[in-house]
């Protein structure tokens, strides 16, 4: 069956979607305006999950939040239970992975409103919270839109680093791309041609959104 | 390098001086947007920066109603919603903050455009938006950055007339940076003018005028 894989992808894409997009837009505002030292290593910690082979990024949080991980052994020990090979885990090995797309469209789009706007604002007695709100995050809102359909599709297509993590149990952790995989190997041609077909749909509808958001954007 | 003193009286103050001699630095020390090093800045009896006592308001705090010289109006925002912004609660009669925003662009015979984004305003609606924007969070004090440069001759005649009518309705002090002659004298009270960040002269504008024209001949 293609609805389990299906049904699974959605719930993981789903639920790292709304984590992608809000921590997201929290580093990305957070290098945007911050002025701190270590901002740009912080910047390039950020990012390296784009450039790492996901094998690597999935091995590092196999030492992390493993059984027998920095973070996943004393969890592990205390209440026998290990987020490894669970949906979980495929949500945290999407988010993961697909945050450096959200963090850098997000720190674009903020950068890139006239500050301006935001002393106006404050002349005007609005916080920097109000402003934030009310005059930034509208005027950066396409390229925000545009991160989060960015960082959608990579978290749908996600393979590597699930793999590692949450591995490949149907059912539990076999999302679409994982199936894909599964099915070409066992020869189910068919199920490997539909499943392939829903992710390039759904792809190209994402990357045609991408780019109606970002070129008709108007630079303020 | 800025050292600055005069006092802004009733009516329009004219800062006057080529660019770089400190105008819209001086008008961004007063908003509170720069901190200057040394000095101090009243409004209304109101310390806003002090730095015998390190005393410094923050911007919010500042009763200053800012008009920039490209006037910053928020694109995403009508004309109304762009006045209303500033407007702190409802008023007297139970009038919601857009019914006032409707009063203020009213007041500068530009209701017509009240439903309109800026970059769908001309040049002149959108320095009156920018004004009433600025006049409608009751501001202690205004400041106006070089507000008639982006519009044509006819326009700023008629402006000018309205900032003095403004200034008249309201009856704050503004401060008005320009490096334009004619509108210095059309203004001013009082004008400023500064060089290279310090007074050289201060005085109704035909004293001050009379004697910058001596002293080039």
């Amino acid at each position: 069956m293609i609805w389990e894989p299906l049904k699974l992808s959605f719930l993981v894409v789903t639920v790292s979607t709304v984590i992608i997009a809000a921590l997201g837009l929290a580093v990305g505002l957070l290098l945007a305006k911050g002025r701190f030292h270590g901002q740009e290593l912080l910047a390039s910690f950020f990012t390296l999950p784009l450039v790492l082979p996901p094998t690597v990024s999935g091995y590092y949080l196999i030492v992390l939040l493993g059984r027998h991980g920095l973070i996943g052994g004393p969890i592990y020990n205390l209440t026998g239970w290990s987020v490894a090979f669970t949906w979980q885990a495929a949500v945290i090995a999407a988010v993961v992975l697909a945050l450096p797309l959200m963090v850098l469209s997000a720190r674009a789009a903020i950068e890139s409103v006239n500050p301006q706007f935001e002393i106006a604002s404050y002349t005007l007695g609005k916080s920097w919270l109000a402003t934030f709100f009310f005059v930034t995050l509208p005027l950066a809102r396409r390229g925000i839109l545009a991160g989060i359909v960015l960082s959608f599709t990579r978290a749908l297509g996600e393979f590597g680093a699930t793999f590692m993590l949450a591995g490949n149990i149907p059912g539990k952790t076999q999302t679409m791309p994982l199936a894909i995989y599964e099915a070409v190997i066992s020869g189910e041609d068919k199920r490997a041609q539909v499943l392939a077909l829903i992710l390039t749909g759904v792809s190209v509808v994402a990357v045609y959104l991408t780019s109606k958001l970002t070129k008709g954007a108007i630079r303020y | 390098m800025l050292d600055v003193v005069f006092d802004a009286a009733e009516g329009i103050t004219i800062l006057f001086g080529q660019s770089g001699s400190g105008k819209t630095t001086t008008l961004r020390a007063i908003a509170g947007i720069i901190t200057p090093d040394s000095g101090r800045i009243s409004v209304a009896d109101e310390v806003y920066f002090d730095s015998t006592n390190s005393a410094n308001l923050s911007i919010q705090k500042r009763r200053v109603g800012y008009v920039f010289q490209d006037y910053a109006l928020f694109p995403h925002m009508t004309a109304e919603q762009n006045v209303a912004y500033g407007i702190k609660e409802n008023g007297a009669h139970g009038a919601s903050r857009l019914e006032r925003a409707r009063e203020m662009l009213a007041a500068f015979k530009i209701d017509h455009v009240r439903h309109r984004f800026p970059q769908n305003m001309s040049g002149g609606e959108q320095q009156r938006t920018a004004l009433a924007r600025a006049l409608a969070s009751n501001p202690a004090i205004v400041l106006l950055d070089e507000p008639l440069s982006a519009v044509d001759a006819e326009t700023r005649a008629l402006l000018l007339d309205e900032v003095v009518q403004a200034q008249e309705r309201v009856k704050v002090p503004f401060i008005y940076v320009t490096h334009n002659t004619t509108e210095a004298i059309r203004l001013g009270a009082q004008v400023v003018v500064l060089h290279h960040g310090n007074v050289k002269r201060a005085g109704p504008p035909s004293d001050v005028f009379n004697s910058l024209g001596t002293e080039r001949s």
